[in-house]
């Protein structure tokens, strides 16, 4: 089944073209990684399926139905959710309390006016799954500007999961650990996925090859490339963005 | 559900409900026992205390929780109290069952209008735009004359009736009524803040974009609050217009605005007991004033802003409230 289809997106600032006629397809269950040289319009594009930009022209759909004007809350109870490369997260407030905040946003009908929060029993035991699964539930209290970094990067995936979500996009999730951490984040990820479908992008490589069943190249606001990364991994024109091109190489080793 | 896993959260688990409701209970009883002991003259500025702290705790909810500047919040104040004066003044529609809702009711139509077009901008933007429907009330207020009275403002406003029989009116009956009012604003007010409907202000206030990736519709969440504190102000206003026995087209304007603003700010945005002693501050600090030098009051309260910014940032109320943590046993964090 079907779950993104993205046709034909530009996206201008101005002169600038930085989506320059985006197309592909994520099947239901798939985890597609996007991977990018610095530049390459990969922000936007997160920007874009999620709803904090508008798309010049071109459509998103979302299993069949059109999102690409909708506000990114619309898009959240249709079943997509993302992740933010810098930490976009309620700092001053207590872990419970964001991950509290990010749970009822999933849930309906918004406006519970007179019922205190904390007889929402049901909300406190999905965060106290949420957290221990992460290993921070002794945490909660802490407001999370003191949590570590890893941590917070580990919250803001936890953000993205909290509605369910049947898409979900990870934008750079492991941007900024160190690799031992990367690594330990990268196995928490895969035990919170379980079969949600995936877009994600990331420099790290390591994080790619674990996690993607297929690759797409974005390079200059245009996918060059995609396929499993067995077949990224041997094509030539993407070797030749990320390393140099041959003849530059062999000309640089014969002087 | 177990009860271990409350203490996470802002919220006290409920063996702790003796430290959480003590002060307020003990405040409460002060507040009721105190009439027999003051003037009537003590007793209006009691009474004028617990009016603002109503009208404070109103703007607290979208200025302290939901992190809009507002500067126009005396308008709601302003025209409860023009309706309730006008309704009894005018058309002789004195009881109190009358005249309270459809006060309340023009300052939510009044806050549900001005909200609208605000809110379509934020920030310093929303301030003055807020400012400027203000200040045209007040206009409206001076060239309405039939109705408001004009400069000259709409006096000879009574004490609504109401409806009891035998019962008449004394300045310390005036001042349970105020009290009930006050109690019952606060239960309701910290009830909202304290719901999922609360929370989501405050997330609004700390990073609106962020609410929206998490399928909050913020707009109208930043809607409903305005509405909900512009009726709030309603019933300040409702039960100011008796106390002053007169509405002047200052009421809706800027100075009042300020100074409620200045009320939140000094006691502590984003708590509701922290307006509630801004409000008493600056109340009583004008009327010791007033008495000495009425014309330097706005000089002083000016100074009196910018060194409570200045040296207690987060205001008095922050302050009272890490000493009663240090008083109380913890558990977990009540600020935000």
């Amino acid at each position: 089944m079907e779950m993104l289809r993205v046709e034909d997106l530009f996206r201008y600032f101005g002169g600038l073209q930085v989506l320059q006629g985006l197309s592909f397809n994520v099947a239901s269950g798939e985890r597609l990684a996007i991977i990018v040289p610095n530049g390459a319009g990969k922000t936007t594009l997160f920007n874009v399926l999620g709803g904090q930009l508008s798309a010049t022209t071109g459509r998103v759909y979302l299993m069949g139905q059109d999102i690409t004007a909708l506000a990114p809350q619309r898009r959240l109870h249709l079943g997509l959710a993302r992740s933010f490369q810098l930490n976009n997260l309620f700092f001053n407030l207590t872990l419970i309390d964001n991950i509290l905040l990010a749970l009822k946003g999933a849930d309906l009908p918004h406006f519970q006016m007179f019922r205190p929060l904390s007889k929402r029993t049901d909300l406190f035991a999905t965060a106290e799954n949420l957290l221990r699964s992460m290993g921070l539930w002794e945490m909660r209290s802490v407001p999370l500007t003191n949590l570590s970094y890893g941590d917070q990067r580990l919250v803001e995936v936890a953000f993205a999961l909290a509605s369910r979500p049947k898409l979900l996009m990870l934008d750079e999730p492991s941007a900024g650990l160190s690799t031992a951490e990367a690594a330990a984040f990268a196995d928490t990820i895969r035990n919170l996925l379980g079969d949600t479908t995936l877009i994600f992008c990331a420099h790290d490589m390591d994080l790619v090859f674990t996690l993607a069943d297929r690759i797409a190249v974005l390079y200059f606001g245009q996918i060059i490339a995609q396929g499993t990364p067995q077949e990224i991994q041997a094509n030539p024109r993407v070797k030749e963005i990320y390393l140099g091109s041959e003849e530059t190489t062999e000309n640089a080793g014969s002087k | 559900m177990k009860k271990a896993i409350l203490p996470g959260s802002n919220l006290q688990p409920r063996r702790d409900w003796l430290f959480s409701l003590g002060p307020y209970v003990i405040i409460a009883i002060i507040l009721l026992a105190l009439p027999p002991f003051l003037s009537n003259y003590h007793l209006s500025i009691l009474t004028k205390v617990l009016i603002f702290a109503i009208f404070a705790i109103s703007l607290d909810l979208i200025l302290g929780y939901t992190g809009l500047l507002s500067l126009g919040h005396a308008a709601y104040l302003g025209i409860a109290g023009y309706t309730a004066g006008i309704l009894m003044v005018r058309y002789g529609l004195d009881s109190f069952w009358v005249v309270m809702p459809l006060g309340i009711l023009a300052a939510g139509i009044a806050a549900a209008i001005i909200g609208y077009i605000a809110l379509r901008v934020s920030g310093v933007y929303f301030l003055l735009v807020t400012l400027a429907f203000g200040q045209l009330l007040s206009v409206v207020a001076i060239k309405w004359r039939g109705m408001t009275g004009g400069t000259d403002g709409l006096f000879g406003i009574s004490v609504p009736d109401l409806g009891l029989p035998g019962f008449a009116w004394t300045p310390s009956s005036f001042y349970y009524l105020v009290f009930i009012a006050f109690a019952v604003c606060f239960f309701l007010l910290s009830r909202i803040t304290n719901s999922p409907f609360g929370r989501a202000l405050v997330g609004i206030r700390e990073n609106e974009a962020r609410m929206q990736c998490l399928g909050y519709n913020t707009w109208a969440h930043k809607y409903i609050a305005f509405i909900i504190a512009g009726l709030f102000a309603g019933v300040a206003g409702v039960l100011f217009a008796p106390l002053y026995k007169i509405m002047v087209p200052a009421h809706l304007g800027l100075t009042t605005s300020a100074a409620v603003m200045l009320m939140v700010i000094i006691g502590s945005a984003g708590t509701l007991f922290g307006p509630v002693i801004g409000a008493a501050l600056v109340v009583l600090l004008e009327r010791i004033v007033s008495t000495y030098t009425p014309e330097r009051w706005p000089l002083i309260l000016g100074g009196i802003f910018v060194i409570s910014v200045l040296f207690m940032r987060g205001g008095l109320g922050i302050y009272l409230s890490r000493f009663w943590r240090k008083v109380r046993p913890q558990y977990g964090n009540v600020e935000s």
